[in-house]
């Protein structure tokens, strides 16, 4: 898929990810790279800016086996943010996949 | 791509940004590292997964712009790691070497702006002589001290239009050296 496309929405991604419970770096860039097909890597800038803008706060905490582990916190303006950015995204992929389908299905009926 | 190879490629690729975000990204990364490996992973395939550094540098960079934008840099921040050192040594060479060179060819060149002056000074005062009746005697060797002179005050001219023309080009390329190893440092990497 388009870099450029998938670059905006994976912001947004990584916000959902927060949204069930605070996570740490390589803990969220397998559950990203699990799910879409991006590179382990991509997900620290985008945390890096989503922390930038205040959307996300970090915190050090122990963990069992070696150093502590930076966790990542999804702030109220990000929630606020998830919120609205994913009512707007799911409208869009309607509207998208609307003119999409219709495509498709004038094909379908061509080749009938 | 072992680990360490792994984030000298990232610390490199990120040049120029802050020390403290280089140091902060390379932390988080050694992170990723760490608990790949403490989950049996090797460092190779660690390195494989996180994707090509070059283009992680990038979208750092890009976060980082936005970034800059938000936030000025403060002051302090200038002369912090590997590009504060390249900029305390601009500024303690030419305190100590830069600067004083290029006042004392400065100075070189009003010196010889002024021998000049000193020259035509004495050779109107001669010729006016002359001209003048004042001088009477020793008529020839004034005329060879005349023509001496004049060779004296081209060759004094010549020299200062070179001068000039030289120290101004000089001048600006060592403004420009100054300015690249203030941004990019001394050229090590």
């Amino acid at each position: 898929m388009n870099s450029q496309i998938k670059k905006g929405i994976l912001d947004l991604c990584v916000l959902a990810l927060l949204e069930k419970g605070d996570s740490y770096g390589y803990d969220l860039a397998g559950s990203l790279a699990r799910k879409v097909e991006v590179a382990d890597g991509t997900v620290y800038p985008i945390l890096r800016k989503l922390a930038s803008e205040g959307v996300v706060s970090t915190y050090l905490q122990e963990s069992q086996n070696g150093p502590p582990r930076k966790y990542y916190h999804l702030t109220d303006a990000g929630r606020n943010k998830l919120n609205s950015d994913r009512d707007e995204w799911i409208k869009f992929c309607g509207e998208v996949n609307g003119i999409l389908e219709r495509e498709t299905g004038g094909q379908a009926d061509e080749q009938e | 791509m072992n680990k360490s190879e792994y984030l000298n490629k990232l610390t490199n690729e990120l040049g120029h940004m802050p020390y403290g975000d280089v140091k902060d990204i390379i932390q988080s990364m050694e992170e990723h590292f760490d608990e790949g490996v403490s989950e049996g992973r090797s460092e190779e395939e660690i390195a494989a997964s996180l994707g090509d550094p070059a283009e992680l540098a990038a979208e750092f960079k890009d976060g980082a712009k936005f970034k800059q934008v938000m936030k000025r840099r403060k002051l302090s921040d200038n002369f912090k790691g590997p590009d504060g050192r390249s900029r305390i040594f601009v500024i303690l060479f030419n305190v100590f070497l830069g600067v004083w060179c290029w006042v004392i060819l400065l100075a070189a060149i009003f010196a010889a702006f002024m021998c000049l002056a000193g020259d035509a000074a004495v050779i109107g005062l001669i010729v006016a002589g002359l001209i003048t009746g004042v001088l009477t005697e020793f008529l020839v060797p004034f005329i060879f001290l005349i023509l001496t002179l004049v060779c004296v005050a081209v060759f004094l001219i010549a020299l200062l239009i070179l001068g000039i023309k030289y120290y101004a080009k000089g001048l600006k390329g060592y403004i420009r050296w100054n300015k690249n190893v203030w941004n990019y440092g001394l050229g090590e990497d």
